[in-house]
């Protein structure tokens, strides 16, 4: 299953610069592995020690969070679309002295 | 960073209305030779449920969105501004750790303080993963 893979800027580095990459993939968690082959070190940025997907990452196949769907074993077909998303909070609470 | 004075406008105007409450939203642009230039600004809403005067959250949907929209005009994400109602304006110990387990390398992240609701003043800061902190950056309003 090829599906397309937008790559957020802070993990270009890994994968020469590419925003968006084509990986073969049954599943989510697939689609990590396989990034992983090909741009070696994007799994442990994706993932804690557990193998599951980070809490400060977001996953969306189509625009649907994976955490809503089945996360890691979220199925994947010939054309679908992945996002890789970075969560954005913060605030002035605990400010820096 | 470089962005123009109109969208700069934007971004302190929203800061001020959303007052006493954070306001947060999305830089975006052409990330070319040179400086980072802003040239699209998108509000997001503060998610943030339970202390919006001194938290806010982007719904990752919402990103995913802005995202989209703008690839589809050739733009990326550059970074992100949020207000510190009432507080300084640079980043705060919550806006450093949760950058530092994100993804967050080379991202800009502009911080508004905003005084009683009133005056709005920006600042600019970049966040290096090697560091785990973030940097001062040039803001040039043009």
């Amino acid at each position: 299953m090829a599906v397309k893979v937008q790559i957020p800027a802070p993990l270009r580095s890994l994968t020469g610069g590419q925003a968006e990459v084509e990986v073969d993939a049954a599943d989510v968690g697939g689609l990590i592995e396989g990034l992983d082959r090909r741009h070696r070190g994007l799994k442990e940025r994706l993932c804690d020690a557990d193998g599951n997907l980070r809490s400060y990452v977001r996953v969306f196949v189509n625009d649907e969070d994976v955490r809503f769907l089945k996360e890691k074993a979220t199925p994947l077909k010939t054309g679908d679309t992945v996002a890789i998303v970075p969560a954005i909070a913060g605030g002035a609470c605990a400010q820096m002295s | 960073m470089r962005i123009a004075r109109a969208l700069m406008d934007q971004i302190l105007g929203h800061a001020r209305s959303g007052y006493p409450f954070e306001v947060c939203g999305v830089l975006l642009g052409r990330n070319g030779e040179g400086a980072r230039r802003v040239d699209r600004v998108v509000a997001a809403v503060n998610r943030e449920r339970d202390s919006p005067r001194v938290r806010y959250e982007i719904a990752p949907e919402d990103l995913v969105r802005i995202q989209r929209e703008g690839r589809d005009e050739g733009r990326e994400i550059l970074g992100y501004y949020h207000s510190h109602p009432d507080h300084p304006a640079r980043p705060s110990e919550t806006d450093r750790r949760i950058a530092a387990e994100g993804l967050s390398d080379g991202v800009v992240h502009v911080v508004v303080g905003v005084e009683r609701g009133e005056r709005a003043a920006p600042s600019a800061w970049i966040f290096r993963d090697r560091v785990r902190a973030f940097e001062p950056e040039p803001l040039d309003i043009e």
